[in-house]
């Protein structure tokens, strides 16, 4: 398996590529769902792309089927060159939950560890990283605490440590702030921008909040309910993001265009149809 | 300083629950004397509580060297052995259940019923049963003891609590813990050490409770019913029988058998200090 780009350019410009991706549940039944239908996307590296939608719209069952956590009924998905069986297998994506779900027998630490552990990494190597880790999240003097000492915020911030132990150069995020309050929350979205910016990771993030979508993303992907389908992708041109952004006019604009495609109506914002992306 | 008030506070209880139990069975007596109480208040079948303990020295059989004390001491020992040797065989084989039932959802279907049924068969009527067929068995030179049989019976009732709480432990892990494990491509092997067991803790530690009870219950019941010699069981019934000329001895055993008790359950409860120290303090059992 090559990741090399042979030629074609493109290849390693890619960080996740969906083609034709239908997902349905219980097929055949009389409780048959559609979860995904026909979804293509493309997500180039070092990409932030918002999943926004409706309950039921199918975001959470797009990210699976990205993170190879349930199978797609039918079209292709690659990550990072490779089918996501074997994205998974290599470790090439972080996920991080909207529950941290870190272990409680475990110290903070030694939850950061866990990835590596199951990877074989030595003692002393996976000590060393978990710290660095813990460093950029600001954390690293919590790191013999237990889970449950910390706060909400605290709790996720280990758990982006976690999804960042093996250095995947992809994170699927699953609504991670969603169970955080509102200037917890903000301040985490800083805190990921800035993580963001140090290790130019690619990111899949879904969200029900338009805000948040927006002041994160490159691309917003808007999708609708029964059947979960890509209804939009809005694409945000906020450049650095700071403080003020979210005061901004241009911030505003994108916000509207995207509930506006969410209420499934056209505007003259900055758009584009699904087919030219 | 809080934590020793709180101690000091926890023993003062615990006397006060002994003297009112005192108080209680003395006042029964004075009432029995007093008006007519449908049961027998005489000092052969209660005797007063200081009788009881002066019981505790008097000499086993008249002339004997070993005192009722010793005898009840060495006795218990026994039986707290056996109930031990039947408390890990129960723990092994019921964790062993719970892991099969666990990783293949069709083992839950097929062998949960057939645990539940195993626990409505009556210990009176199995113990001559296994005793009958023990005796059969001998590997080589290994001749089954009938002592095998009572840690047997021991194990046969300790293994279900914890197989059924073992398996609501395991499978405790929330779905989001589970796909995080997925997402890692971590092995079934890993995925059972790492994240089930250490989840299942907080429901295995009051399982084994219940199976540590149930061990020593089993032995005292089992001892009697197969006649094993040596033990707290066997001893009771002994005593009792020679209960009109020393009222005391018999609850002299039988308190040995409630030592023996507590002394499983400080045993378990140590264990689950040890075990459970890394978790929050809501989540203890």
């Amino acid at each position: 398996m090559s990741i090399e780009p042979t030629g074609e350019a493109t290849t390693t410009e890619v960080a996740v590529r969906a083609e034709g991706v239908w997902k349905v549940f219980n097929p055949g039944l009389a409780n048959e769902v559609t979860a995904l239908q026909e979804i293509d996307l493309t997500v180039t590296r070092g990409e932030f792309v918002s999943l926004i939608g409706p309950s039921g719209c199918g975001k959470s069952t797009l990210l699976r089927v990205i993170a190879d956590l349930t199978h797609a009924t039918q079209g292709a998905i690659q990550v990072a060159g490779m089918t996501a069986a074997q994205a998974r297998e290599d470790q090439r994506y972080g996920m991080a939950f909207q529950q941290a779900a870190l272990f409680d027998w475990r110290t903070v630490r030694r939850n950061v560890e866990l990835p590596l552990e199951l990877q074989g990494w030595s003692k002393d190597k996976r000590r060393v990283r978990a710290m660095e880790l813990l460093e950029m999240v600001q954390l690293a003097d919590f790191a013999e605490h237990r889970p449950w000492e910390l706060s909400g915020g605290m709790q996720q911030r280990v758990a982006i440590a976690r999804s960042l132990a093996v250095d995947p150069p992809l994170l699927l995020m699953d609504e991670p702030f969603g169970a955080l309050d509102e200037m917890t929350r903000e301040r985490m979205q800083n805190e990921l921008l800035r993580i963001r910016e140090e290790t130019g990771k690619s990111i899949i993030f879904v969200t029900h909040s338009i805000p948040e979508a927006v002041y994160l993303s490159d691309r917003v992907v808007v999708m609708s309910a029964r059947p979960g389908r890509i209804t939009d992708v809005i694409s945000v041109n906020l450049g650095q993001r700071n403080e003020d952004t979210r005061e901004a006019e241009v911030f505003f604009e994108s916000v509207t265009a995207v509930r506006e495609a969410l209420r499934g109506r056209t505007s003259g914002a900055v758009r584009s149809r699904v087919g030219e992306v | 300083m809080r934590r020793l008030k709180r101690g000091a506070l926890g023993v003062m209880w615990a006397l006060g629950g002994v003297l009112i139990s005192v108080l209680m069975w003395e006042l029964v007596k004075w009432l029995g004397g007093v008006i007519s109480l449908p049961m027998n208040t005489s000092d052969s079948a209660m005797p007063h509580v200081w009788t009881m303990i002066g019981g505790v020295g008097q000499p086993e059989v008249r002339g004997s060297e070993t005192t009722v004390l010793e005898a009840v001491v060495a006795a218990s020992a026994y039986s707290l052995l056996i109930a031990l040797g039947g408390f890990i065989i129960g723990v092994s084989v019921g964790l062993l259940l719970a892991i099969v039932m666990q990783r293949f959802a069709f083992m839950e279907r097929g062998l949960l019923p057939f645990v539940i049924a195993s626990q409505t068969v009556p210990l009176i009527a199995l113990a001559p049963l296994i005793t009958g067929i023990g005796n059969r068995i001998s590997v080589g030179p290994v001749q089954w003891n009938t002592t095998y049989s009572v840690m047997f019976i021991a194990a046969y009732l300790a293994f279900f609590p914890l197989s059924v709480g073992a398996l609501r432990g395991l499978q405790a892990p929330t779905a989001t813990a589970l796909e995080l494990m997925r997402s890692y491509a971590a092995t079934e092997r890993a995925i059972l050490f790492k994240l089930r067991f250490p989840a299942s803790l907080p429901y295995l530690v009051p399982a084994m409770k219940v199976s540590a009870a149930a061990a020593v219950v089993g032995t005292v019941v089992a001892e009697i019913s197969t006649g094993v010699k040596g033990g707290i069981g066997r001893l009771i019934v002994e005593y009792a029988r020679e209960a009109t000329a020393q009222p005391a001895k018999v609850y002299v055993a039988v308190f040995g058998a409630i030592c023996m008790g507590l002394i499983a359950a400080a045993i378990v409860t140590a264990l689950d200090v040890y075990l459970t120290r890394n978790l929050p303090k809501e989540s203890r059992a």
